[in-house]
């Protein structure tokens, strides 16, 4: 009955409007993808000839080439130690960090966190100079760890954010009677703290996963030999916009796609949640 | 028994490695490059305190005014455009008008996904002459010869780009609108429409009301985002032609890395910060004077 009295409300207008504007936008976002996805299938000829139509001439040359002149597997693999070795730090510290700031009665705490708060507002771009001359004068340079510590960085303002709100629910007395048991802080850290946290790890995780698999400025300055690379940076140096070799570059961009893409079909709830809820809680 | 020795010992072995490595990376290199921006220090070599030179040339090079402007378009566009354009999805969505909301949903969101490097280097060739744009334009206009002249304008050339920020970003608005949204109590819907509330007083009176909040977080976020976008002009345009596609960050990685000129740079970023912080401070107040205006 009540959804009747709101269906008959809503006028065919309102609900023509709502398909034409969802459905024109939706096209516009995928069109350019899937036109991507299917002339990474097409030989450069075609693409000139007939730069719109699907494949005629299927070919897989593309992606051959990509693969063995592209250094596509080693930027592949740094991408995933860049990525896997950030988020795991930035998980284990910024649930650390959260329970530290909620948990305990100092006062400082407001001090930490208020500093914590205004990286959010501090861009890579801000830092990049003095970090490369700190960089390069400590050895860090073009080294694995030199990308990780800034991606950990980067990561933990909002993290920590996102773990407090979370860690601030979790009630005292489930502490409190760990204490009484003779717990100590570390153990009631990884006994408690951590098992109860599951769902903010899941939406810190996939956010810190899918914020260093894109990052681009701090892998391109921070480092130099090919072998360093992640894959965005490889992919815009092999298959750049003065690249001419047109079906060569849609295949090199179809390779950045999928992963995420994957990513994305396996963990689109929590990462839908953890835009939407994580990162901006009232 | 814990002591409290024992208690603040472990305090600070829970916070201390999240905060030094924040500190080190982020605060500390903060502070250095206000002092490096102070001086000449080129190729490596420091050739000594200049006091705010480098600010004043910064502030003379046409380059970088062109960079200031286009990064104010792009701020514009973010809190004028991938906020308004980001509500109004999630609204469509969110009162389920449409069958396969969530497919929608799904799908508008994917390009978030995709690394900046690759958005930029799609449309770079979704412009170009065997673009799927100028293949469009070429058809409607019945003009075989067609081909992008935009970026030959000193004043439109960032426009694409524009576009293309809009086309990649608004999704983000969408999701945090469509999640709090959802935090509105359905009956309140309910009520309205039972007494007869039209759509327009349910936007105006409950809608805006309840996503006061989260567009005012939304528009700060959008302000200090739009002062950092670098990967994709940096793939796209590269700040060509000429320089008509500069922006800030561009600007200050090409005085670093291109020609070391690393006291310069600092200048640059410190100038970044500094318009971050004072652009976010302008609008709080922007924004409680409005919202006094209205309660």
């Amino acid at each position: 009955m009540k959804n009747n009295l709101r269906e008959r409300k809503i006028s065919i207008h309102t609900i023509a409007f709502s398909y034409t504007f969802l459905i024109l936008f939706t096209l516009v976002t995928l069109f350019p993808i899937i036109w991507m996805s299917y002339s990474s299938f097409k030989s450069m000829g075609e693409i000139m000839l007939h730069p719109i139509g699907l494949p005629k001439d299927f070919t897989l040359d593309n992606y051959k080439k990509c693969i063995e002149y592209g250094n596509m597997d080693y930027a592949f693999l740094n991408s995933i130690i860049y990525s896997a070795i950030s988020t795991l730090l930035i998980v284990l510290l910024s649930l650390q960090a959260g329970f530290a700031l909620t948990k305990f009665p100092y006062k400082s705490r407001k001090v930490y966190g208020a500093l914590f708060t205004t990286g959010l507002l501090i861009t890579v771009n801000s830092v990049i100079t003095p970090l490369f001359i700190m960089e390069t004068n400590t050895g860090l340079y073009n080294t694995y760890l030199g990308v990780i510590l800034p991606y950990v960085a980067f990561g933990l303002p909002m993290a920590v954010l996102i773990a407090s709100s979370y860690i601030r629910g979790i009630p005292n007395a489930l502490i409190e009677a760990a204490i009484i048991d003779g717990a100590t802080y570390q153990q009631i850290f990884w006994k408690i703290i951590l098992i109860v946290s599951t769902p903010v790890i899941a939406t810190i995780s996939v956010l810190s996963f899918l914020g260093s698999w894109n990052e681009f400025l701090m892998v391109f300055t921070l480092t130099s030999g090919d072998d360093m690379r992640s894959l965005p940076v490889t992919i815009n140096s092999f298959a750049g916009r003065l690249n001419q070799d047109y079906g060569l570059q849609f295949a090199a961009l179809v390779i950045g796609t999928i992963p995420m893409f994957i990513f994305y079909l396996i963990a689109h709830n929590a990462l839908i949640q953890g835009f939407g809820e994580g990162a901006l809680k009232e | 028994m814990i002591t409290d020795r024992n208690k603040k010992l472990s305090y600070l072995s829970l916070l201390l490695p999240a905060f030094l490595i924040y500190i080190t990376i982020i605060i500390f290199p903060v502070i250095v490059s206000f002092g490096l921006s102070f001086t000449d220090w080129r190729h490596f070599r420091l050739k000594g305190f200049v006091g705010i030179q480098n600010y004043i040339e910064i502030f003379q090079d046409p380059i970088f005014q062109i960079a200031l402007k286009n990064n104010i378009k792009i701020m514009l566009l973010s809190v004028f455009g991938q906020i308004p354009l980001g509500i109004i999805l999630a609204y469509l969505l969110f009162r389920k008008w449409v069958r396969g909301s969530q497919f929608f949903e799904m799908m508008i969101f994917l390009p978030i996904t995709i690394s900046s490097i690759v958005v930029a280097l799609l449309w770079n060739r979704v412009f170009s002459p065997v673009g799927i744009y100028t293949a469009f334009i070429r058809t409607v206009t019945d003009n075989p010869d067609y081909v992008v002249k935009i970026f030959e304008s000193e004043q439109h050339a960032i426009v694409p780009v524009l576009f293309v920020l809009l086309w990649q970003h608004t999704s983000l608005y969408m999701i945090i609108f469509i999640a709090n949204l959802q935090r509105i109590p359905k009956s309140v819907f309910e009520a309205a429409t039972i007494d007869g509330a039209s759509e327009s007083m349910i936007i105006r009176k409950i809608v805006l009301p309840a996503l006061t909040g989260v567009i005012y977080t939304c528009s700060v976020l959008a302000i200090a985002g739009s002062l950092k976008s670098f990967d994709l002009v940096f793939a796209m345009t590269g700040g060509g032609p000429v320089h008509y596609t500069y922006v800030m960050a561009l600007y200050l990685y090409q005085q670093t890395f291109t020609f070391n000129n690393y006291g310069y740079g600092s200048a640059v970023s410190i100038i970044i910060v500094i318009l971050s912080v004072g652009l976010i401070t302008l609008f709080q107040r922007f924004f409680e004077k409005v919202s006094k205006k209205y309660n």
